[in-house]
């Protein structure tokens, strides 16, 4: 079954290469390829998931590899919705090279299927550990729109452009949602964590990381919405901001143990 | 002072502290908190650990500079939340005002006028007509998510820190059938405890009664990781547990019997020189085939070949020997028969106000709902008149400017 998983790793980077180059030659061919090709490679992924899902008797999000599969799975669905309501391309663009990331990410760790931990069963798990895969995709793909608004910046494109002023929206949304759910994870895991260990907050580094993560969305926000910064300088904030989520995600586990070890 | 008190109340001065709060926490991710000196020496060197000590920053969370950050955070909050407070209940009116004295900047056919209107009233945007046009508004509650925001960061911070430094918190530990008496005579007896769950799988849990001092109120659960017990204003935690052994004494001159639960070292003996030295417990051996066995020390499940280490202590001699369950050392007339090894619970046990983590959770609640009014209710008013329609919000309005385009393009396509 781990097939699936591996097609739709191939299937994701064959739609993120036509994408761009379907995006750089304005073929609309090549686009639509790389569309039909994400939905299908994410039929695969869905199918892997709810295979393991069923395989576990839980929900796959119980480790690194199970949480990363998930996050990359969330970005699609969050392209997808995207593009379904603004059917704009640079939707695409960013969302495809990021869930082949993520995924390929998630092919480097270990796959095999473990009983969860007794600390995990609780019915926050979903909740918590649902809203991050959301939370991390929208500022994924809001990360992605950064790097998407600075090259064509550097292509020559100018900020005052309707396409580019959209973009910076769209990413200026999606860090809303991120934010929203990010918050949400805050919480839930905060309750979790007094009903798991008697303490809502314990300084653990993964809470720590959230936590600066959060600040720095949060000065996002009142950058943009007090001071109406817009444009490069959100760009830059949103990829600056993107290397912190990766670290809350990626780094913390592997770096700095904690209460939350067991998501390697 | 009002120069001071502006400065206090300003956004700037939030974001600095945020971003000061942000980098001393990086720098307590990085820097192992609350650990022994020796580590920081061995880690930093004799005189770098010496400052970290004496900065703090090998416990930043609990230094009297991140306290001060906090108290400022909350400061520059309720200073910004009042000052805020009447100017966000006046915006509604305002921008309602506003909008009904907006002149058109975006001119409209008369077809054109009739898909506008048409689409506000399928989005639900609640409308108000006078003698000039008809002025659309939506998410007029959006108007206080900023302020809801503040109010529940300071909430948050407020019951936070009162649950975090008001409970008194006792680690004990109790045998499967003991009983625990608390400072105010709630009694909490542990029924039984395993490791184990009937597959095999790790699950530790414990069955407790918790008795009120006056007897009138019981409650028994089963508790383990993530199920607590909550009676009245305590919390009983499942935290850790360990494995006792047990040993069963008979005297047989008078046939007295006892059972003992043997958790650290100890000498069992009835006149002080005789008797029998409990060492450890081991959760296993393994035996090579000259017989010699092999301790095990660790395990992380219940003990499948336990075996007791002692000493049997007799007329001054001292004979270490290896004992196994169900087996008894007897010295005259006293028999030591060492039985099974008991599981047994830690039990964390927390006393707090509910009425604290009601406010705290309340406010929780409260900074979600806030936030989806900031980001999500953003405040619009549309204003159509005959010759066209305006759009006003005290927000970036992008996205509505941006599908009331599409919605225009869609009419020259149609047209």
């Amino acid at each position: 079954m781990n097939l699936l998983f591996f097609a739709a790793l191939i299937g994701y980077f064959a739609a993120a290469v036509l994408q761009f180059a379907g995006s750089s030659m304005k073929k609309e061919g090549l686009r639509k390829t790389a569309r039909v090709l994400l939905a299908v490679s994410f039929g695969l992924h869905t199918a892997f998931s709810v295979w393991r899902g069923i395989e576990a008797r839980r929900v796959p999000l119980a480790n690194q590899f199970e949480f990363a599969s998930g996050f990359a799975w969330a970005t699609v669905i969050i392209g997808f919705v995207l593009y379904r309501r603004l059917k704009q391309e640079w939707v695409m663009t960013a969302a495809m090279p990021m869930a082949f990331l993520i995924l390929s990410y998630a092919a480097f760790q270990p796959m095999e299927i473990k009983d969860i931990m007794p600390a995990l069963r609780s019915t926050w798990f979903v909740l918590h550990i649902g809203s991050a895969a959301f939370s991390y995709a929208a500022f994924a793909i809001a990360g992605g729109l950064g790097v998407s608004y600075l090259a064509q910046l550097k292509k020559g494109r100018s900020e005052d452009d309707v396409k580019m002023k959209q973009m910076d929206y769209m990413g200026y949304r999606l860090i809303c949602l991120g934010f929203l759910l990010l918050t949400v994870v805050i919480f839930s895991g905060a309750i979790w964590a007094e009903q798991a260990w008697s303490s809502w907050w314990s300084w653990d580094p993964k809470e720590t990381w959230a936590l600066i993560t959060w600040i720095f969305y949060a000065v996002y926000l009142h950058q943009r919405m007090r001071l109406k910064w817009q444009g490069r300088r959100m760009a830059w904030l949103a990829i600056i901001a993107l290397i912190l989520v990766i670290f809350t995600f990626a780094g913390v586990n592997l770096l700095l143990p904690g209460l939350h070890s067991y998501a390697v | 002072m009002k120069k001071v008190f502006r400065f206090f109340r300003s956004m700037t001065f939030g974001m600095i502290l945020l971003i000061i709060v942000m980098l001393l926490s990086l720098a307590g991710s990085l820097i192992p908190q609350q650990d022994s000196t020796m580590r920081y020496v061995r880690a930093y060197g004799t005189q770098t650990a010496q400052i970290m000590t004496a900065a703090g920053v090998t416990d930043i969370f609990h230094t009297w500079y991140f306290y001060a950050l906090e108290i400022l955070l909350c400061l520059n909050l309720t200073l910004c939340s009042i000052v805020r407070f009447p100017k966000t209940r006046r915006a509604g009116r305002e921008w309602l005002a506003r909008a009904e004295a907006a002149e058109a900047d975006r001119p409209l056919t008369a077809e054109q006028r009739e898909k506008l209107l048409a689409w506000l009233t399928a989005r639900h945007y609640r409308a108000r007509e006078d003698a000039d046009g008809k002025t659309f508004s939506r998410n007029t509650a959006g108007f206080y998510g900023s302020f809801l925001t503040h109010l529940s960061i300071l909430l948050i911070l407020l019951f936070g820190s009162l649950v975090l430094m008001t409970p008194s918190v006792q680690d004990l530990t109790v045998m499967p059938g003991g009983t625990l008496t608390l400072e105010d005579g709630t009694t909490v007896t542990c029924e039984s405890f395993h490791i184990q769950d009937d597959t095999g799988k790790l699950d530790y849990a414990s069955v407790l009664l918790a008795g009120s001092a006056d007897g009138r109120h019981q409650k028994r659960q089963e508790i383990r990781v993530n199920e607590p017990l909550r009676f009245g204003e305590y919390k009983i935690y499942q935290q850790t547990y360990g494995t006792a052994g047990r040993v069963g004494i008979t005297n047989h001159t008078n046939g007295a019997e006892e059972i003992l639960f043997l958790t650290d070292p100890c000498f069992l003996s009835i006149d002080g020189q005789n008797g029998v030295y409990f060492d450890a417990l081991y959760p296993g051996f393994i035996q090579d085939a000259e017989g010699n066995y092999t301790l095990m020390t660790s395990t992380s499940g219940s003990y499948e070949h336990p075996v007791y280490a002692v000493r049997s202590i007799a007329d001054g001699m001292s004979t270490s020997v290896l004992a196994f369950p169900d087996e008894e050392i007897r010295l005259g007339d006293i028999s030591f028969t060492f039985l099974a090894p008991a599981e047994y619970p830690g039990l964390r046990i927390k006393r707090v106000s509910s009425w604290l983590f009601g406010g705290l959770y309340f406010s929780f609640g409260l900074m979600v709902a806030a936030l989806y009014l900031c980001f999500f209710a953003v405040p619009v008013y549309v204003r159509v008149r005959e010759n066209g329609c305006a759009v006003l919000s005290p927000k970036n309005q992008q996205g509505l400017l941006l599908e009331l385009e599409a919605l225009m393009h869609e009419k020259e396509d149609e047209t």
